[in-house]
């Protein structure tokens, strides 16, 4: 009931912030949905390499972040969104997703992270 | 800045290399600086062309992480007294060479893709070239879809054959589409009489847009005389009046406006 009185006349905000928790979350579970499919069609496979026939695999969104990714070596998420033309937040959403999905690998340098493909120090 | 170009074909036997050698050869005519290099690791025939096999490095070096670009690069400006410059990188032609390719695991393969899409700094930027013309195996192999990913444009050779057809189609949309490319078909060894007026040409060319859904650069006219050569003439180079050159000549106009 306090709460409820402490809430009263700031409806718009509420629902705001309700909104902004519901889309956090909703990416998260597209994350979660897109790493089982992956992981279902791929389970017979070495999921950690990505090759051409990986990329060709991946969905567009993803394979267009990681074919960018695969043409710079390495780089931040706001380069590759440069590149990309897609927002900067878009672009560490996919990265990110990469890398859980097995396929990159990322580094915190200072305050950047940095994501890659392979070392040349680990072939 | 340069631009990489990958010739590929869902099937093999469409005039891939002979395209590439004679394109190669016609922008070196108009003082282009040029790279050919031979992706064909399964059937390498860039050296019988060109008639040398004393490569001392061959492009499976550099893939292989052996040695750097200008290694594998033999320099045949002065050989063919061209007005630009014209380097070539050969395919190891032996059976050793075929099989060790062959035998490649996937992650030889992710490298082999980082090591083509540096050649963009290296060949383009690095030695200033304004052409890189890939000569691809057929099909979907790794090789020629590394090339593919590495290119910037993609020219699609294929014959009137229904299943070269077909398959030409299915690469546009599960390939080439995929990965963004900007692409054109070349039409080749069209039995000359389908050509025969201008009324037939634009028939031909409305019909196969639309089948393709993808720009026809040029429907290139069967010829004895090609086949006759066997694949050791430049006609580019030794028939500059020839109908296959002047093709090549339209082909090299429409890629520089593309």
């Amino acid at each position: 009931m306090t709460m409820y009185k402490r809430l009263e006349g700031k409806p718009t905000r509420i629902l705001e912030k309700i909104k902004e928790s519901l889309d956090r979350l909703n990416e998260k579970m597209d994350v979660m949905i897109e790493i089982q499919r992956h992981n279902r069609r791929e389970n017979q496979a070495i999921p950690d390499v990505l090759d051409v026939m990986t990329l060709l695999s991946l969905p567009d969104h993803l394979r267009k972040t990681a074919v960018t990714l695969c043409k710079l070596g390495q780089a931040t998420a706001e380069e590759i969104a440069e590149q990309t033309k897609r927002a900067r937040a878009v672009e560490s959403g996919y990265l990110n997703q990469l890398v859980l999905m097995g396929y990159l690998k990322k580094e915190r340098r200072g305050r950047k992270a940095y994501f890659f493909v392979e070392k040349e120090a680990e072939g | 800045m340069g631009k990489i170009i990958a010739l590929h074909s869902y099937k093999g036997g469409t005039g891939k290399t002979l395209l590439s050698i004679n394109l190669a050869s016609t922008y070196v005519k108009r003082e282009k600086n040029i790279c050919l290099l031979d992706l064909d690791f399964r059937a390498p025939s860039l050296q019988a062309a060109f008639k040398t096999n004393d490569a001392e490095y061959w492009l499976n070096d550099y893939l292989n992480g052996v040695c750097e670009i200008d290694k594998v690069l033999i320099d045949f400006t002065q050989k063919h007294g061209r007005s630009g410059r014209f380097l070539v990188g050969l395919a190891n032609p032996t059976t050793e060479g075929i099989r060790e390719m062959s035998a490649k695991d996937r992650k030889w393969e992710m490298r082999a893709l980082g090591r083509l899409l540096s050649l963009k700094t290296s060949l383009l930027n690095d030695m200033d070239l304004d052409y890189v013309i890939l000569d691809t195996s057929p099909g979907l192999q790794y090789s020629s879809i590394n090339a593919i990913v590495s290119a910037d444009i993609v020219l699609v050779v294929t014959s009137l054959d229904a299943s070269d057809i077909q398959g030409t189609q299915r690469m546009t949309s599960e390939l080439y589409d995929l990965f963004e490319k900007k692409t054109g078909i070349l039409m080749n060894k069209v039995p000359a009489g389908i050509l025969s007026s201008r009324k037939e040409r634009e028939k031909f060319y409305k019909y196969f847009n639309n089948l393709h859904k993808l720009p026809i650069l040029e429907a290139i006219s069967c010829s004895c005389d090609v086949l006759r050569a066997g694949g050791t003439c430049i006609f580019a180079e030794e028939k500059p009046e020839h109908s296959f050159t002047k093709a090549v000549e339209k082909i090299a106009t429409k890629i520089e406006r593309f």
